[in-house]
């Protein structure tokens, strides 16, 4: 290799028809110099010419063996081979667009699952050394603390100790979000519901996040008094403040409080790391709270905790660490008893509760593929059996073993890259319909999409496949005796032992695999379909919320609050349409806040004895108004006053777990923990008084649609002055379509208050919809998998079958020209391809029974192995089984078997 | 015919090297200098020249340029390179050699060994 060598490479590459005319020029000079030499020796020129040529000998063999001595002539022939396969390629176009069809799905749903794949655990986290971040849970006797929707972390108090006596950390911190009402300037009005994280200023530093502009809020600026501190996004920056330097020192309003900002932060904080509620956090304020740093607040655990580990420390070692603080925590503090903590590298919960469901899907995709790879190695084969004809006289004529398999390959290539494009353009429009329609439910999709790693995946994967079935059938068609095919004069090629095994591999695995994928996919869909039509327990429809916060600015207590929210109620009620309205804290699906409870009859001195329920505060109209029916008792009435005696009413499964053998009715029970645990009554939010069961009320779902209702108690919020907070829900039951009011609701609310913002309206239909959006998520996916791989089976089994039927068509004549009906020789060829089918669906339901344990987690009421789905399932693939083998029968034997015959 | 011998493999690039050598030339030219220096004893397929002397121009052992030729017709000239000079004195040490020891292997008679 060297210069010249690259230089005549460039120019046969780059000026191909330049040098072309050169080497016809040299070697026409040639002839005519030997001509000039023959014409002195006595001949005429015409003569000369015609011995010049002759002694110069094969003139195209010359040239060709020139330009690849000019070329060094790979590239030249790859070209050339290149040229030759497009065409080829291009005058087969049912072949080609068969073939580029099927790698196009297989590879496509494979490239679709590896992009979600790739940006939920592949793709590392656009924080410095992200390997050292993680995030801290709380447990409370081995289990998991529920935070707002998902698992929490430790009480700030535990995680100010941890973060002080711990060898394995660099920096411990808790971090939260809440919903404030949030305007950017006082004159441009009302304000807006957002989500602000609560963060101290080591939150940043901990991920490794540099502020664009301005400082990180102090440690003085965490105590609460001197937190009217604010660090903006970078987005807000742009667009509510045009990116102007000036932003620094200006004042925005949260809660109707003026907070001055003293940083612009870069977007570089995912979505799916924030606790609790969907939606982007763009706005930050210093973690500080009038309670949460006093020691009585050490059990008010769920915010969200993050640390990062020194160099060279593991997660177990950290863990251990940790865990031995909480055990002398526990030992100091009765509150802490059976509480620990569980750690989780922060990468790790980025595809949270993904994981098991993208494995299931790699799975399906897998199958898929496996589809795809045996239609294409029996599309390579059956066509290069009729190409064997064409093969062995080129390779009579002289081409070489090596040039053929070449050609071959040249065309399985061309085949994958058109492959690779389509697939991945099928990928793409598979991602981004996913990515637009999951987005709210699933924010860890935000980030999907289509980078050089999946390009390459899909690239590779493409190439892999046609080569490996490109190659052996490349090989097999190539090592044919030459002789023996030319005799045989092309009567449809080889109908070897070898490629009929091949076919009836392909039906037994193409069926096995499509009867496994449509029962996922049925199985799931059915799934879904109970977990949407299951009652919540309540009437749902004619239902709409929606969220409001009275700030404490304007509504400092109890009173204030009660005494709006019962003008904001009757003000909607008496709206015409509504027939009724509550103003609550709890609706299903979801309570959200479980509270410990002191049953006077049932005296505990272990924390893991304590009663428990599910806590929530609401006015008079609650069960009217949501449709809940009451048992026994009575229900709330407005003569229950602020300061008369606390009343409360419980769930049928509260009555059964806790008064089994007695009437619930007019006991009395204390909301609060128990005395052991030394929280002095009323000094915190955790303790809630006693009060006296009224009513009896059924059941409803209070922790999401798939756990069965938890024991529940309800409370009167103008009777529960310490949790009166201003975060209020209201639930309006109409006579119209809900939608219809919304306005009007918000009109009634800025009546009373226009700087209260009114957000998350929605109906009850869509709130399932959004608790189960993960479930849809997968159910969607795995049913259009399962629809792709049986469209793939199909065209398998139809090519299979339309082979078998060539290959024996000559046989068949005969035996119709010696009398066979055409409906003898029809069941001739399904027979076999019907067994065949049968066995593959056989296999499936084995193979189903036997993974049923990969699916059972995502079921919903229904078994991994439900007959009725089993039988259908079957009875299905098995009637479009008969037609795809029967339509190539009909159609070969429509033939008239004597024409047939003297064809041959 | 009789005395005339076909080419070892690989010694047609060593010839063109040599006729080279003496001067620029024309591929035809190339052919006659070999007839001329062998004293007609060599037989070269005239075809066979060209790949062969593209080959050398890839190698880098020669260089051509487009020129006239004693009777005014426009052709293309070899000349070696600098390189092709050493290849050539290389492969010409190397085929005496070659030629040296196959000689005395010939000679020997029964009585040397």
């Amino acid at each position: 290799m060297n210069l010249a060598y690259f230089r005549s490479l460039a120019a046969r590459f780059f000026y191909r028809s330049q040098t072309e005319n050169e080497l016809e020029e040299e070697l026409r000079a040639h002839i005519q110099l030997r001509a000039d030499d023959l014409e002195r020796s006595g001949l005429g020129r015409m003569e000369a010419e015609r011995q010049a040529r002759i002694e110069f000998g094969g003139h195209e063999r010359f040239k060709e063996e020139s330009r690849e001595a000019i070329a060094g002539n790979f590239i030249d022939m790859f070209i050339r081979d290149v040229r030759f396969g497009t065409r080829i390629l291009l005058k087969n176009p049912g072949f080609t667009l068969v073939a580029v069809a099927t790698l196009a799905l297989g590879t496509g749903a494979n490239t679709a699952v590896f992009s979600a794949f790739n940006s939920l655990v592949l793709r590392p986290l656009p924080f410095p050394s992200p390997d050292q971040l993680v995030r801290i849970y709380s447990t409370k006797n081995g289990a998991f603390i529920q935070g707002t929707g998902n698992p929490g972390g430790p009480s700030p108090l535990d995680i100010r100790d941890f973060a002080q006596s711990n060898h394995t950390f660099q920096n411990i911190v808790p971090y939260d979000t809440w919903r404030k009402n949030v305007s950017f300037s006082a004159a441009e009005g009302a304000p807006e519901q957002m989500r602000v994280g609560l963060v101290p200023g080591a939150y940043f530093e901990v991920l490794g996040v540099r502020p664009i502009m301005g400082r990180l809020f102090t440690e003085e600026e965490n105590q609460f008094g001197h937190h009217y501190v604010a660090a903006i996004d970078v987005r807000i920056w742009k667009e509510r403040y045009a990116g102007s330097n000036g932003v620094l020192g200006q004042k925005i309003f949260i809660n109707d409080e003026p907070y001055t900002i003293v940083a612009v932060m870069p977007q570089a904080i995912p979505e799916w790391m924030e606790p609790g509620r969907p939606g982007p956090v763009e706005l930050w304020t210093p973690f500080a709270s009038a309670t949460d740093w006093s020691e009585s607040a050490r059990g008010a655990r769920g915010d969200a905790a993050l640390g990062r580990l020194k160099t060279g420390v593991s997660l177990a070692q950290a863990e251990a660490d940790l865990s031995t603080i909480a055990a002398g925590l526990a030992a100091t503090h009765p509150i802490d008893q059976g509480i620990g903590v569980a750690l989780m590298k922060l990468v790790d919960t980025r595809v949270g509760t993904l994981r098991p469901m993208l494995f299931l899907l790699s799975g399906a995709v897998t199958l898929i593929l496996l589809i795809a790879c045996l239609n294409l190695a029996n599309l390579l084969l059956a066509r290069n059996a009729t190409r064997e004809r064409e093969l062995a006289m080129r390779a009579a004529l002289g081409a070489a073993r090596s040039c053929l398999i070449r050609q071959l390959l040249i065309e399985a290539a061309l085949i994958s890259i058109f492959g690779a494009a389509f697939g991945l353009g099928l990928a793409q429009i598979v991602v981004s319909t996913f990515r637009t329609i999951y987005m709210n439910d699933l924010p860890q999709l935000v980030s999907i999409d289509l980078d050089w790693r999946v390009v390459i995946f899909s690239l590779l994967l493409c190439l892999a496949t046609t080569f490996f079935f490109g190659l052996f059938p490349a090989l097999k068609a190539t090592r044919q005796d030459l002789v023996d095919v030319l005799k045989k004069g092309g009567h449809g090629g080889s109908s070897s032992y070898s490629s009929r095994r091949l076919g009836d591999v392909l039906v037994v695995t193409e069926m096995a695999i499509s009867l496994m994928l449509i029962l996922m996919a049925s199985l799931l869909i059915q799934s879904i379909a109970r977990l949407e039509r299951q009652s919540l327990g309540i009437r749902e429809e004619h239902l709409v919320k929606g969220h409001f916060y009275m700030p404490p600015v304007r509504y400092p207590d109890s009173a204030a609050i009660t005494r709006f929210c019962d003008e904001l109620a009757r003000r909607v009620r008496s709206l015409p349409g509504v027939s009724d309205a509550t103003i609550t804290t709890l609706y299903p699906p979801v309570n959200g806040w479980t509270q410990m409870l002191d049953l006077s009859d049932r005296p505990v001195s272990r924390i893991e004895d304590v009663a428990s329920a599910e806590f929530g505060v609401s006015d008079a109209h609650l069960l009217k108004t949501l449709g809940i029916s009451l048992l026994r008792g009575r229900d709330f009435s407005e003569s229950d006053a602020a300061d008369g005696q606390p009343v409360a009413l419980i769930n049928r499964a509260f009555g059964e777990k806790y008064f089994p053998n007695s009437d619930p009715i007019g006991r009395q029970i204390h909301i609060g923990p128990p005395g052991f645990l030394q929280i002095a009554p009323g000094a915190t939010t955790m303790d809630n008084g006693d009060v006296t069961i009224i009513g009896v009320v059924a059941d409803f779902r209070n922790r999401g649609l798939v756990i069965p209702p938890q024991p529940q108690i309800i409370g009167l919020y103008r009777q529960h002055p310490i949790v009166n907070y201003g975060f209020k829900d209201f639930v309006v039951r109409t006579a119209v379509d809900p939608r219809t009011l919304s306005h009007q609701i918000t009109e009634q609310l800025h009546a009373l208050d226009p700087d209260i913002p009114l957000a998350e309206v929605q109906t009850f239909d869509e709130i399932v919809q959004r608790q189960i959006g993960d479930r849809h998520f997968i159910t969607v996916l795995l049913s259009s998998f399962a629809v792709t791989g049986l469209v793939l089976a199909l065209v398998g089994v139809y090519g299979v079958v339309s082979n078998v039927v060539s290959q024996r068509k000559r046989e068949l004549a005969i035996r119709m020209a010696l009398g066979a009906t055409r409906g003898n020789a029809f069941s001739l060829v399904l027979r076999r391809a019907m067994l065949t089918a049968a066995s593959g669906m056989v296999l499936g339901v084995i193979g189903a029974w036997g993974g049923q344990r990969l699916i059972r987690g995502f079921l919903f009421h229904i078994s991994a192995v439900d007959p009725t789905t089993f039988i259908g399932a079957c009875i299905f693939l098995l009637a479009v089984a008969v037609a795809a083998c029967a339509l190539p029968a009909v159609r070969a034997l429509r033939v008239d078997p004597a024409r047939l015959l003297r064809q041959e | 015919m009789g005395n005339e011998a076909e080419l070892l493999p690989g010694t047609l690039d060593l010839l063109i090297l040599k006729a080279v050598s003496l001067g620029p030339l024309h591929g035809y030219g190339v052919l006659l200098r070999i007839e001329q220096i062998s004293g007609r004893a060599l037989l070269i397929e005239q075809g066979a020249l060209y790949p062969a002397l593209f080959r050398l121009v890839r190698q880098g052992l020669l260089k051509a340029s487009w020129g006239k030729s004693d009777n005014n017709r426009r052709a293309k000239f070899y000349e070696l390179t600098s390189k092709g000079r050493k290849r050539l004195r290389a492969e010409t040490d190397g085929w005496n050699r070659l030629v040296a020891a196959i000689a005395s292997a010939l000679a020997a008679r029964p009585q040397e060994i």
